[in-house]
């Protein structure tokens, strides 16, 4: 007995001596300001993320970031939500731009426009701030575009090409060609499309028939007649053309399986973001080819992906040293690094000319739609409520539309209904 | 009978206990009932509602159908695991290496995490590439893959739970059958009943315990469903999963809707504890019945 107790406390000894060693071999490397990071990739973006991080942290002696994968967009939200609660939130992470206007309203972002050189990082208009909402130019900065894509259209160029097809370019050919490519039943089915029942595309569709999904002083009017006509498209594709497949999952999972089915030759046609340009271009074992989404009475987009966001809360040192990161990442070299090795867009404007410039996108012609894509960019409204409307109203609502299925009419109003709610 | 030296002994003894069950039960318990009263999302200031978060449950027809995917849920999973336990722990009830080994088996399900399970049926439940999927899509059932349809992705958790659980029940249910006395077959058997007849009159009447037991833990089992539906539905497609503990979650985390979580908490518990209260009397109806037999 007395033994053990000796042995115990030997331990414990030995445990804090280690501690306090450890804590002075750390105290040399503490002169530099950690910056806490939380971002949402996987697989290859983690890497590209990481590497960037790394380069930025020896690119300098005075801070060190330190990037924690957090799950996915939503996840990675939830975390920090809960986190900005608790009070142990980090310095700066990245969040998808519908929430950007309820967290400003929350009072929980840093705004960015006085720290020094913001006024002169020459974004995109379209994918920064001001293009991406309504108003956002006269706004003070809250947040600077990181990862920025827009829906796309994708082909497999070989089916088309079988059956002497065109990528469509409206509503009518793309219900058309998905008929012509739609091949074989069962677990052998060649679907003619492939696309996320998801908000994103869905309001691509709205706005493409003309309508408004939030109007610009936060009234969620859904589309009226537009996501009717939008939900109907969908309806009809899949009850009854039995041409396009919603793929199971919800939120990005759905979206993996569309782009897993489509590099299986599993899908003719796919709706998916920019995001996966690279992704499908190194993966494609047949020619894949990318096109803007097919247009109803108009053209157009909404912009999606992330923005960093910096956290109001963290101390003023550790957002000065975050704010020299953001800068950096904002650069042309970096913006290029990140956005060939993705497919997501550049957002600094001398990245862009930089491309242009050196030919990429003759090489990269899928890279080239995107980017094209953007004339068409539709911006959203500056209204706190949108995430809530996003996530709460139209995503499960438009689900049950397509899947169970229901009247699209019907399933609007009573969207329209839960979102009037506060 | 012995007597306390002082008053306070008992209350002394009882008090580890009291504290975890105030600290990490009553407590928490009282700050959702407290917290349901208001409209609030973690970061901007709660707002008293009143009752509010409750009558939106009602009359927007969440609770309902909450309540309707949970019970078939638990239905599909009391049933199914106490059917197949019961049947396997009578096809295993003999002695042998192999059986011991199909035993150990059936019974490793439960021990393996309900992650890696439900990872596992993901796989075997995809219509393209899983064995079970494939099967299904075969017989025209589920063609986009169990999971995904609205109306099949219910019945495919509950089939994973059963199929998870059922090492459980076939467990207790060996040990309830090893100890019904051999004489008792005997006996039926010289009195000339048949397979059918000792079971219904010699085994049926005493597994009734633990049928009661095996009943109640998987119908907790049951009602705790949230890996399951976290790893492979999410509650989707189109809500047709979202069973009690999940809808609580999403409400909280994904929606952040602290106040209307908290009302769901408080119906919750009320429900639980109604169903606790009957299946109290219930077994003690039976225990009642089995001495007066």
């Amino acid at each position: 007995m007395k033994g053990e107790s000796l042995s115990r406390r030997d331990l414990l000894r030995a445990a804090a001596s280690a501690g306090l060693l450890s804590a002075l071999g750390c105290a040399p490397s503490s002169s530099r300001t950690t910056v806490k990071m939380w971002f949402s990739y996987g697989g290859k973006n983690r890497q590209m993320l990481e590497a960037l991080v790394a380069r930025f942290n020896a690119s300098q002696p005075a801070i060190s970031i330190h990037a924690t994968f957090q799950g996915d967009y939503f996840e990675n939200l939830t975390k920090l939500r809960s986190a900005i609660a608790a009070k142990s939130a980090p310095t700066i992470t990245h969040v998808v731009s519908e929430v950007i206007p309820y967290l400003a309203e929350a009072d929980v972002l840093e705004p960015l426009s006085e720290y020094a050189g913001a006024k002169d990082l020459d974004l995109v208009p379209a994918l920064d701030q001001r293009g991406t909402w309504i108003g956002g130019a006269s706004k003070p900065l809250m947040a600077l575009p990181f990862n920025r894509s827009t829906p796309i259209l994708y082909t497999n160029q070989e089916m088309l090409d079988a059956a002497g097809l065109k990528a469509p370019t409206t509503w009518d050919e793309l219900k058309q060609a998905a008929r012509t490519l739609k091949r074989g039943t069962g677990n052998d089915t060649v679907w003619g499309l492939i696309c996320p029942i998801s908000w994103w595309f869905w309001a691509a569709l709205v706005q493409q028939a003309g309508g408004t999904v939030v109007e610009a002083d936060g009234t969620p009017t859904l589309g009226g007649e537009a996501g009717v006509r939008a939900l109907d498209l969908w309806q009809d594709m899949v009850h009854r053309d039995h041409t396009m497949r919603p793929p199971p999952g919800r939120d990005y999972n759905a979206w993996e399986v569309t782009n897993g089915d489509f590099l299986a030759k599993r899908a003719a046609m796919i709706y998916t973001s920019t995001a996966f340009v690279r992704y499908i271009d190194q993966n494609a074992k047949f020619k894949a080819v990318a096109a803007p989404l097919p247009r109803d009475v108009k053209a157009a987009v909404p912009t999606g992906g992330t923005f960093f966001i910096m956290l109001k809360d963290a101390p003023r040192e550790q957002k000065q040293a975050a704010w020299e990161f953001l800068r950096w990442m904002a650069e042309p070299q970096q913006t290029i690094e990140w956005a060939t090795g993705t497919g997501y867009m550049p957002i600094a404007r001398k990245a862009v000319l930089q491309l242009e410039a050196n030919g990429y996108y003759q090489t990269h012609p899928n890279d080239r739609v995107a980017m094209d894509q953007l004339a068409h960019a539709v911006p959203w409204p500056w209204a706190p409520n949108l995430f809530r409307v996003q996530r709460e109203c139209i995503d499960p609502l438009i689900e049950e539309a397509v899947l169970v299925p229901r009247n699209s009419r019907e399933v609007l109003e009573q969207a329209r209904r839960r979102a009037a709610e506060d | 009978m012995l007597r306390p030296r002082n008053r306070a002994h008992p209350y002394l003894m009882l008090a580890p206990t009291l504290v975890l069950l105030v600290v990490f039960f009553i407590l928490p318990l009282g700050v959702a009932g407290y917290r349901s009263a208001f409209s609030w999302d973690l970061l901007t200031p709660p707002r008293y509602v009143g009752a509010s978060n409750y009558t939106r449950l009602f009359a927007s027809g969440e609770l309902l159908r909450t309540l309707g995917t949970t019970l078939t849920f638990s239905l599909v999973v009391v049933i199914g695991s106490m059917l197949l336990g019961l049947l396997l722990a009578m096809a295993v009830n003999r002695p042998g290496k192999f059986v011991g080994f199909i035993r150990a088996s059936v019974f490793s399900a439960y021990v393996v995490s309900w992650v890696s399970v439900a990872l596992l049926w993901m796989w075997l439940l995809d219509a393209n590439a899983g064995v079970v999927g494939r099967m299904f899509a075969r017989l025209g059932i589920g063609e986009s893959g169990l999971l995904a349809g609205p109306s099949t992705a219910l019945y495919a958790l509950a089939g994973v739970t059963v199929w998870k659980i059922t090492g459980y029940s076939m467990v207790i249910f060996l040990a309830g059958l090893q100890d019904i006395p051999g004489e008792m077959y005997e006996a039926a058997a010289l009195d000339g009943a048949g397979s059918w007849g000792r079971f219904w009159n010699v085994t049926w009447p005493l597994l009734r315990p633990t049928t009661a037991f095996v009943g109640t833990s998987s119908l907790i089992i049951s009602f705790q469903a949230f890996d399951v539906v976290r790893v492979m539905t999410q509650g989707g497609p189109a809500g047709s999963t979202s069973v009690f503990v999940y809808a609580i979650y999403e409400h909280v985390f994904l929606n952040f809707r602290l106040g209307r979580a908290s009302a769901m908490v408080i119906v919750f518990f009320c429900l639980l504890m109604m169903l606790t209260l009957l299946q109290l009397w219930a077994w003690r109806l039976g225990q009642r019945g089995f001495r007066e037999r």
